[in-house]
């Protein structure tokens, strides 16, 4: 049951835009195997000044849930990320802070 | 244009203010004071990043800092653009003025010339434009500014997270590295504090207040910053000369040491046994620092460099 990690990524706001990570549409998979979530994520654009922050941020949320030991993030490309992977959640958040996507 | 009993009337009741018909000449001229000041705060800031950014320790923490100084540059174009819609010339006010007509803090002045001086320049300095540019945001009485200062704030959030993160993990690594973390932070701080200019005890009147330009005096700006940096430095450790104290049952900050003071811009070094009068503080800012005309001629050079060699009809 990955369920939990979706909803806990629910909670990370990307650093720059009012819009958590899986409204984003940047959070590709997540598995967990005994105490260990790995995570495929990716980012809006190869040049993100805010990478570091991010998975500063999905380390330390993810590690907060109970029973979470360890995360492993994989940084992913493939398939690339576009504007047509933010949910309209993360739509009507851009819209309302001025960006129309 | 209106009447000074009309403007006021607007500004008491909140009503925001949106074209040059509707102001006075007084207002005009404190807006766009209001604007140079903070439109020049924000371009000087490039370079002054800059300088400091290309020393980067891995490429991720030199793309934020890149990204960070995209930001003010585009800080700067709302401004600036805000003045042309007042009747200013923006390529004058950018590239012919001198440079030490620039409107900045005369902290830009002192180079920082490494990552650490730079993370702590982004906890302190943008933590300083945060506060007067989130009051503006908050209070002004000029409508286009007020809406133009939204993503502004969000952005600005960016670079602090940027200054403090990186604050955090250099006091965390400890030796050297702390110790260089605690050398910038010594001569940054009172920078800082400076930043927000006289205190309320000697400014009696502001006309910036009056029409609502800004909401909060400089002492309470002061007290803001005081109140976010001072606990955060405590928290990861690092020494800071200010300390709380309750006074009416009200927090209230406290400097460790005589306000205004001498300060050494090419040893960047404060001499706190050596109390100064805020005339000698002016005094200093009107001359400027070691980085003004440098800083400056870092966009102005090229700016006419190119028109020269470039001409329309050749």
């Amino acid at each position: 049951m990955t369920q939990r990690f979706w909803e806990a990524l629910a909670e990370v706001e990307d650093p720059e835009m009012p819009v958590n990570l899986v409204d984003l549409g940047v959070i590709y998979g997540i598995k967990e195997t005994e105490g260990t979530v790995e995570v495929d994520l990716t980012f809006t654009a190869m040049g993100c000044p805010a990478s570091d922050f991010i998975l500063d941020d999905v380390r330390e949320r993810l590690l907060r849930e109970p029973g979470v030991s360890d995360v492993r993030i994989n940084v992913v490309w493939d398939p690339p990320w576009t504007t047509a992977r933010i949910t309209q959640a993360g739509r009507d958040a851009l819209e309302s802070w001025g960006l129309a996507v | 244009m209106t009447s000074a009993a009309e403007l006021d009337q607007m500004i008491q009741s909140g009503e925001l203010i949106e074209s040059t018909s509707e102001m006075t000449p007084e207002y005009l001229r404190e807006l766009k004071h209001t604007l140079i000041v903070s439109g020049d705060t924000e371009l000087i800031s490039a370079p002054a990043y800059y300088l400091a950014a290309k020393r980067a320790p891995s490429i991720n923490a030199f793309m934020t800092g890149i990204a960070i100084i995209q930001d003010e540059l585009a800080h700067a174009h709302i401004a600036y653009h805000i003045l042309e819609e007042l009747g200013e010339d923006q390529e004058k006010l950018i590239f012919s003025r001198d440079p030490k007509s620039f409107r900045y803090p005369y902290a830009f002045d002192v180079p920082l010339e490494s990552w650490t001086e730079l993370v702590v320049a982004n906890g302190f300095y943008d933590q300083a434009g945060f506060c007067l540019l989130g009051d503006i945001h908050d209070k002004c009485s000029y409508g286009p500014w007020k809406r133009g200062l939204n993503k502004v704030m969000l952005e600005e959030n960016f670079h602090l997270r940027n200054g403090r993160t990186w604050m955090k993990r250099i006091s965390a690594a400890g030796g050297s590295a702390k110790e260089e973390l605690q050398k910038a932070v010594d001569w940054m701080f009172p920078l800082s504090v400076e930043w927000f200019g006289l205190p309320d005890s000697m400014k009696m009147h502001s006309t910036q207040l009056e029409y609502r330009l800004k909401g909060l005096t400089n002492d309470q700006l002061r007290q803001w910053w005081l109140s976010t940096v001072v606990p955060y430095c405590e928290q990861i450790g690092v020494k800071v000369p200010a300390h709380k104290e309750t006074k009416d049952s009200k927090d209230v900050w406290e400097l460790d040491y005589p306000f205004p003071c001498e300060f050494d811009a090419e040893n960047k070094r404060w001499d706190f046994k050596q109390p100064i009068t805020w005339d000698d503080v002016l005094t200093r800012w009107r001359a400027r620092g070691p980085r003004n005309s440098e800083m400056v001629a870092m966009f102005q050079e090229e700016f006419h460099n190119f028109r020269k060699t470039h001409k329309k009809d050749s």
